[in-house]
């Protein structure tokens, strides 16, 4: 009798905390939701726009001024910087748009569709500072690539004198971020195709199209293509915007005589000479520029396509139906061809004893690299994982509370909304050096918060984007019955939501790990590079000493988010089958 | 039975709040005595010679080295100024730097070090000061006792044997030679310590001829004039040269590292180094070819002391003196030597030393790809270094943008 009121008072007592619980972090997630995205971006905007114009007490400069800019204008290769920036940016955004559009309009409804989302999701997963170190493997002349066609192609046993990497024109910048670029892409089409109020109608109007006598192809296009694009717009915008202002990618692949703007502003901001902050804000402003201008140019060629829409969708499509399939097949062969070789390539570095060129396999094998790296790796990967785990599990807290408290609202699409692209559309090397100033101002001394909240700004927008889909989708009707049922709010949440969108949170949780994973820049200007990481160690030994040291930290970058993916497509089995036996 | 298992979930999402809310605040309260080393991290020798040293110091004086890898030193000394700006004077994050040079010139100019501290070091005295004056200047600057010296380096080369017969002796028979193997050669893009060690060792060799008054002025702050003067047979060499180097001369390695990783790939033949026992370590490691051989060029080495600094903000002083202390012993200092692990020249002076700690030296094992024992060396002494930036700004402008 005793044991059981005490059981139920403990029962009441945990009703009680949970809805209490429930409450506070739905009134309080969508404030903290808004702080933590636009505080630090607004800071970081204003910390570097005030120095571009030359105030910056600090450093003995209150009198606004346009030094910097005139400073910034005499550099010698500016105008090829901009334009690398440029081209870069636009081209990689371009093609992987155009390669997933002609992807989707290959496979659209067929079974193939969900191979290749199973096959390209893993590359999402890869830091982009390990996918630019496994390309720059491949590209380069003494590569596995060359050696494989050595010297019975090449007609040679030396290491040719070949531009890639690192080319003047950037094409092994454009790449790399197509590598990485078109998964993501493709995958957020596919979220877009699957919701619920979309699924099915799409898919009648195919059918439709197809029975009009489209191919399959054609159809898709004309169908299809101009309801899914303005869903995908903020994406690519997304993508575009990283593209110009990328660091990794550019930093390990790309040219230095001049380099991207994004990577000369990095090596501004770490010259000794604080006198070049002043040109390396103003430069930064002129970086929120490019990626605006690219933004808009990519918006005008979007305006010209709808004028002339009805001229497009008068061409026939049909006699280039097969042209599309091949180059479909042959864009798929490719990527899985550096895929399979770039991988290839930094297990077989990461064993090889003394390998000489040409020959395809190293004379030796041994283990030593790894024995080296695991003396020095423990420490950045405790590092990289608590700040995963802890960002990862704070974005999603906020983002699931944001959402629940969103869905009770009559508004149909909020601000946040909105709101939650801003940091992926305001380039990092912007605003994250802004941060700096307010960093030393308010903690000086800690190192494992400021990393958090940069790595924050952006783990949530992804964790947000990528629970908003389930949650958008998820069944009404099961609320309503709940609902019916007498259940309040917050027990159709404990009750109904979490266990039916478990699956979704844990892609969520994973998604989150290998967003903070991959963070190269907030992790080394938050720390203060006193917070080494996987990604901030492989990025400082990408050109270093030992090709094979470096294949070590690649690969070990590679496998530790792919760990938090396989986990959350086991875990919510497990759970399940655990509460069925 | 469903309810049991939702609060299973629940109890669980709470659990993993609280154990994140933790995992923050005990992070955020990890703070003693640690010592952030900042060193430049770009060499698994010294990666790996400072992991031996942190576990030494955690069992002998208790005190967590933190090794922190800079990618320039320069990242380094522009946080300590920002720090400075900030108004950051008591609680720095840098405790201890390995800097010389310009780095250690601006930190000077800045007034970024500690009150002279290295007489407080036990060891300090086994460097013999009063008999080796070198250890007390840094690129000709007086190092005033703020930084203690840690090893000693000379501007080595090392090629390819298998597929050269021959390496160039001299500066003058660099691009005779670049010629019979054309792109077999390339140098890091300034500011890169190693570009300005090319440039200094260039303009020393290339002025040789010049009146001693003029050559003086190498090692004196540099003016319009004299930089005018001295710079022009450098040009003229860098003209002719870039044409024959790797990718000719449009794209230059980041780092002394990457070209070591260049000779590994075969794509040039040849290659430079300070630490001449890198090579053989870096043979060992499988990171460069059993062929590679090292030597001195006959026209000239520029050689130089690094140290250590402890910044006027360090946090903890104390600590980083230790370590300091500990780096300067000749445990450590042979421990350093050692090919094996790094092979960095020790700045003891071994009349200072008893026989047991000499004897820790003697262990020095021949290796074909090493530096051979009896190279006779023509030293050349490190410009001023406010020819350093005045080299690198004119570099970039000449030929920085292709």
């Amino acid at each position: 009798m005793g044991r059981q009121a005490q059981f139920s008072l403990v029962t009441t007592l945990r009703g009680v905390l949970v809805s209490f619980l429930y409450y506070l972090l739905s009134a309080l997630s969508r404030p903290v939701l808004f702080g933590i995205i636009l505080v630090p971006v607004v800071a970081g905007l204003l910390g570097v726009l005030l120095p571009a114009f030359n105030y910056f007490p600090a450093l003995g400069s209150s009198q606004f001024s346009g030094a910097a800019f005139t400073q910034l204008l005499a550099t010698p290769g500016l105008l090829k910087m901009l334009c690398l920036s440029l081209f870069c940016g636009f081209l990689a955004t371009w093609i992987a748009f155009k390669l997933n559009i002609m992807i989707l309009a290959s496979f659209y409804h067929t079974p193939w569709l969900n191979r290749i989302e199973q096959g390209l999701s893993p590359v999402l997963a890869v830091p982009h500072a390990a996918a630019a170190i496994a390309i720059a493997f491949i590209l380069t002349p003494s590569g596995w690539l060359s050696r494989l066609l050595s010297p019975w192609l090449t007609g040679s046993n030396m290491v040719g004198d070949s531009w890639l990497p690192n080319d003047p024109w950037g094409i092994s910048i454009i790449i790399g971020l197509v590598f990485k670029e078109l998964p993501f892409l493709l995958l957020m089409s596919l979220s877009v195709l699957k919701q619920a109020n979309l699924r099915v109608r799409l898919l009648q109007e195919y059918k439709v199209a197809i029975s009009l006598g489209y191919q399959a192809e054609a159809a898709f296009i004309k169908v299809i293509f101009p309801q899914l694009y303005p869903l995908i717009r903020l994406p690519v915008l997304a993508v575009l915007a990283y593209a110009t202002a990328s660091v990794e990618i550019p930093y390990i692949l790309g040219p230095n005589n001049p380099a991207t703007l994004a990577v000369t502003i990095l090596n501004w901001f770490n010259h000794s000479d604080l006198e070049l902050r002043f040109v390396a804000s103003a430069a930064a402003v002129l970086q929120i520029v490019l990626s605006l201008t690219v933004i808009l140019i990519w918006l005008g060629g979007e305006y010209l396509w709808r004028r002339a829409r009805s001229l497009f969708m008068a061409i026939n499509l049909n006699p280039w139906a097969p042209f599309y399939r091949f180059c479909t097949g042959v864009t798929l062969i490719l990527f899985a061809v550096i895929l399979i070789v770039s991988l290839g390539g930094l297990v077989v570095w990461s064993f090889a004893g003394y390998w000489p060129y040409p020959a395809a396999l190293p004379n030796s094998i041994t283990g030593l690299h790894w024995q080296n790296a695991f003396t020095q790796l423990a420490e950045p990967i405790s590092n990289s994982l608590l700040m995963a785990v802890s960002s990862s599990l704070l974005a999603l807290l906020i983002s699931l509370f944001a959402l629940e408290a969103a869905s009770y609202r009559t508004a149909t699409k909020s601000w946040l909304e909105y709101l939650i692209y801003l940091p992926l559309l305001v380039p990092g090397v912007a605003f994250l050096f802004g941060l700096l100033w307010l960093q030393q101002a308010l903690f000086s001394d800690a190192v494992f918060l400021p990393v958090l909240i940069s790595h924050l700004v952006y783990v949530i927008p992804y964790v947000y984007l990528s629970l908003a889909v389930s949650y958008h989708n998820f069944n009404p009707a099961l609320i309503r019955v709940a609902a019916s049922l007498g259940a309040k709010p917050c027990k159709v949440f404990w009750r109904v939501k979490i266990p039916q969108l478990f699956a979704a949170i844990m892609v969520a949780f994973a998604l989150g790990l290998a967003i903070s994973l991959s963070q190269y820049l907030p992790t080394l200007l938050a720390g203060g590079g006193r917070y080494p990481t996987l990604t901030t160690e492989a990025v400082a030994l990408a050109n270093g000493a030992s090709r094979r040291t470096s294949a070590v930290y690649a690969i070990m970058q590679m496998v530790l988010p792919l760990l938090g993916f396989m986990l959350a497509a086991w875990l919510p089995k497990w759970v399940y089958r655990k509460a069925q036996a | 039975m469903i309810s049991n298992r939702d609060n299973l979930t629940l109890s669980s999402v709470v659990n993993g709040l609280i154990f994140a809310l933790y995992v923050i605040l005990h992070a955020a309260a990890f703070a003693e005595q640690t010592v952030y080393f900042y060193a430049w991290g770009g060499s698994p020798q010294v990666n790996q010679y400072l992991q031996w040293a942190k576990q030494e110091l955690a069992t002998e004086k208790g005190i967590h080295l933190q090794h922190v890898k800079l990618a320039d030193t320069s990242d380094a000394v522009s946080r300590i100024l920002a720090e400075k700006a900030a108004g950051n004077l008591q609680s720095g994050s840098v405790d201890l730097l390995w800097v010389n040079g310009e780095n250690f010139a601006s930190m000077l100019k800045h007034n970024l070090l500690a009150e002279p501290w290295v007489d407080q070091l036990k060891n300090f005295s086994l460097t013999r000061p009063e008999k080796n004056p070198a250890v007390l200047k840094d690129f000709g600057i007086a190092t005033e006792k703020r930084e203690a010296p840690w090893g000693k380096a000379a501007l080595v080369f090392y090629y390819h044997s298998g597929r050269v017969n021959q390496p160039p002796k001299q500066l003058s028979q660099l691009i005779p030679w670049l010629k019979k193997y054309p792109a077999r050669f390339t140098y890091p893009r300034p500011p890169d310590f190693y570009a300005t060690s090319f440039l200094k060792y260039a303009i020393s060799v290339l002025n040789e001829h010049q009146a001693d008054s003029i050559k003086q002025q190498l090692y004196q702050p540099v003016t319009e004039k004299s930089f005018n003067i001295l710079a022009a047979p450098l040009w003229h060499f860098l003209d002719e040269l870039h044409p024959l180097l790797w990718r000719q001369g449009r794209y230059f390695p980041s780092s002394g590292a990457q070209m070591q990783r260049l000779v590994d790939d075969q794509a040039i033949y040849l290659s430079y180094t300070f630490t001449a026992a890198e090579v053989p370590a870096a043979v060992s490691q499988y990171n460069l070819p059993p062929q590679i051989r090292t030597y001195a060029m006959q026209d000239g080495s520029l050689s130089n002391i690094h140290f250590v600094a402890i910044p006027f903000n360090a946090k903890h002083k104390t600590a980083a003196k230790q370590v300091a202390d500990f780096l300067l012993s000749p445990k450590a200092q042979a421990k350093k030597q050692q090919i094996e692990v790094w092979g960095d020249q020790t700045v003891l002076d071994m009349s200072a030393l008893n026989n047991s700690q000499r004897a820790m030296f003697n262990t020095l094992q021949r290796h074909p790809s090493a530096l051979p024992a009896n190279t006779e060396f023509k030293l050349l002494s490190e410009l001023h270094p406010s020819w350093v930036d005045k080299l690198n700004s004119a570099w970039l402008q000449r030929y920085g943008v292709f």
